[in-house]
């Protein structure tokens, strides 16, 4: 018999939590359902414990036991258990995190082995998910008041109540003020960077001018950039290049220096000019550094104009929405613009690491070892 | 050894006598910077009139970013200086947030305008560009707007409305027609900054009809129960009420404890005894006793809040969002004297 102490934790709390009360709610004996659920979880822990399975079969059925268990706990939190004195869910719910971490680590092994996208793309949003009911779980259960954290139910309600609004937000941050910025911001960095490398004399200057002038703090730039630029858009367009300039211009600077030796003496050899070998030899060659710091950006340039937005804007904009809601207490309105921003950036980071992918192709980074 | 265990035991009992008689912590939460428009607080606390009520005062400046009704929620202030609009979005959004004290009777909020934008009286506005503070101040912009029927998204018949930042620049810098001020703060800022009082013309709230209740004391509701604790609030509304009527009567005097007490460097004395005495009128230009409540006031406020019917600020009439009982409390420590 192998000694998985994972799921003897999950079968043992979980028998455990049967013995506790389950605070205003009475007890496992008054609520059946949830009884039949979590016995059904208690099963599947031990029948997993004591006959090991293959990876997708333990994979499954700890998935399949995690969710009776997850439901179960959840209907009675619905059906009124909480606080402290619902010992029971509590000690429940850490039963079940391990049925859970089981359940998600075999699905890791089983991706890896079968090297399958979906159960690749799957194994990650279920751990998603399993914060998210974590998430649900504990403001509710501990009645955390929601002007410091509200559930998910009640951000998702207010996303679908204010997705007319969040979507002029997301227009006037991303597509107005951070994509003019980032391709002006990227676009200058590198045609500073391509000057550098024509014009070594110029390094000793530029360089560091860029280095103090991206240490310069947004918060301190966003005000100077808004009496300069106005209110709209042009101002958090001026902040996002000030913030994506310097991490182009060294990462050009590094990938123009990156063509080796051989390949450099070989264009030398068929008697290209500097434009030819730039434009064959070296950029191709540095392309991987300027995607490096093109998904950096992407990154900066949702900050500065999410930032940007905090010091003056007309009234549209996540920015703007983050600060006023917390202003109106609307806590669940942040977490929803919180929401819509983390997607925007995700989705163009992605966006760039797919394009990344399809056009440096032969870096040795992309080989599946 | 003996010895030892005498000497400890003494020890021990001096220090239980010390904090028998240590006084009451209370920790107050402003809404802004410490400045003028909370002199009362710094006056009392300067003067020793806390100290003579057995209190341990904490007095926390506020900031652009620092929500009173969110320090008072996670337990970081006994006691906040507040709006009532703010409090009472609040109270609807889930922390109980009880007025116990009012201390400024009349409202500051005014919208400034140049002159040159042609400006003359409310109905010009639309086409204009306004300057409108958020994060709980917009609150009776709207109301107003909602009043004239002038739509804020910015059509050709509405006003376009910038977020305005805690500063007068977007009216210096010609980026807004017209900005909110404060008559104690950012009217004075304006002044400073070199702009004649004639180039100016300026709307007051209060003038309009849609001014609202600002500067005045909140606590949780749920804690103002403890008798022991609505005991220490009541003698802490009455050391304050001092420090604002000792502030009232010697403003320079309260300008340099205020002065003293900012720690930021950042206030002058000009500006702080145009604040002091511009704070002074709101507070006595009223017939109510200073720190009271008037329940008609507080009904205005509700019905103004409530007909903004585009951007609810509260959806329905507040229960036991105030009470009088500090109030009464506080005035058997201390009574103000007798209205002029």
């Amino acid at each position: 018999m192998r000694h998985d102490r994972v799921l003897a934790t999950a079968a043992l709390t979980a028998i455990a939590a049967l013995a506790l009360p389950l605070g205003d709610t009475g007890s496992w004996q008054d609520h059946p359902p949830e009884l039949a659920l979590w016995s059904a979880m208690i099963a599947i822990a031990l029948f997993s414990f004591f006959r090991p399975a293959a990876m997708a079969m333990m994979a499954g059925l700890c998935l399949v036991g995690a969710l009776a268990g997850a439901v179960a706990l959840y209907l009675l939190l619905q059906d009124g258990a909480r606080g402290d004195a619902a010992i029971g869910l509590w000690i429940g719910l850490i039963g079940l995190a391990a049925l859970v971490w089981r359940a998600l680590e075999r699905g890791a092994a089983l991706g890896a082995e079968t090297r399958s996208t979906p159960v690749n793309l799957a194994v990650p949003a279920a751990f998603g998910i399993w914060l998210l009911y974590l998430w649900q779980m504990l403001t509710i259960g501990f009645g955390v008041p929601s002007v410091l954290l509200p559930p998910p139910t009640q951000i998702a309600t207010s996303l679908a109540a204010s997705a007319h609004v969040l979507g002029e937000d997301f227009v006037q941050t991303f597509v107005k003020s951070m994509i003019p910025g980032y391709v002006i911001g990227c676009g200058a960095g590198f045609l500073v960077g391509v000057l550098i490398d024509r014009v070594p004399f110029l390094q000793r200057g530029l360089l560091p001018v860029g280095n103090l002038v991206s240490a310069l703090p947004i918060v301190g730039i966003a005000p100077i950039m808004v009496m300069w630029f106005g209110f709209d858009w042009q101002s958090k367009a001026a902040v996002v290049v000030v913030m994506t300039f310097f991490p182009m211009l060294v990462n050009t600077i590094a990938g123009l220096g990156a063509l080796s030796r051989m390949e450099g003496d070989l264009m030398r050899t068929y008697a290209a000019s500097y434009g030819q070998t730039l434009r064959l030899a070296r950029l191709p060659a540095a392309l991987p550094f300027i995607f490096n710091a093109l998904k950096l950006n992407s990154t900066l340039a949702l900050i500065g104009a999410i930032v940007a937005e905090f010091f003056g804007t007309p009234i549209v904009g996540l920015g703007f929405r983050i600060s006023t809601s917390v202003g109106r207490m609307d806590i669940a309105l942040v977490w929803a613009t919180i929401t819509v921003a983390a997607l925007t950036g995700s989705a163009a980071y992605g966006a760039i690491a797919l394009l990344e992918r399809s056009l440096t192709f032969w870096h040795p980074s992309f080989r599946r070892v | 050894m003996r010895k030892i265990l005498i000497s400890t035991a003494v020890a021990g009992g001096v220090l239980a006598a010390a904090t028998a008689q240590a006084a009451d912590k209370v920790t107050i939460q402003l809404k802004w910077v410490a400045d003028a428009q909370f002199a009362g607080y710094f006056v009392a606390k300067d003067k020793g009139f806390y100290k003579e009520a057995n209190l341990d005062v904490t007095i926390k400046p506020g900031g652009p970013d620092v929500a009173p009704e969110q320090v008072i929620a996670a337990g970081g202030a006994d006691v906040v200086v507040d709006w009532l609009p703010a409090a009472l979005a609040a109270r609807e959004k889930g922390v109980p947030l009880v007025n116990i004290s009012q201390t400024f009777q009349r409202s500051g909020l005014e919208l400034t305008c140049l002159k040159s934008s042609g400006i003359k009286s409310p109905k010009d506005f639309p086409g204009h560009t306004l300057g409108v503070w958020f994060a709980g101040n917009e609150y009776p912009f709207l109301s107003w707007m909602a009043k004239l029927n002038i739509p804020t998204d910015g059509g050709p018949k509405g006003v376009k409305v910038l977020k305005q930042g805690f500063n007068v620049d977007p009216l210096l810098q010609h980026q807004a027609d017209c900005i909110s001020t404060m008559t104690y703060n950012e009217y004075w800022q304006i002044i400073e900054a070199g702009v004649k009082p004639e180039d100016l013309i300026v709307f007051k709230y209060s003038d309009e009809g849609v001014a609202t209740l600002e500067d005045s004391l909140y606590a949780i509701g749920d804690k103002l129960k403890d008798a022991a604790f609505s005991a220490k609030l009541a003698r802490f509304v009455a050391a304050s009420d001092r420090g604002w009527e000792y502030a009232i009567q010697h403003p320079d005097e309260a300008v340099k404890i205020v002065l003293d007490n900012d720690t930021t460097g950042a206030q002058t004395e000009v500006h702080q005894k145009h604040m002091m005495a511009e704070v002074a009128k709101l507070i006595t230009d009223s017939k109510n006793p200073l720190g009271y409540l008037n329940p008609a006031d507080f009904d205005r406020t509700v019905s103004i809040l409530l007909s903004s019917k585009s951007t609810p600020v509260i959806t329905k009439k507040p229960e036991g969002a105030w009470t009088h009982a500090v109030y009464e409390e506080s005035k058997k420590t201390w009574t103000p004297p007798a209205a002029k």
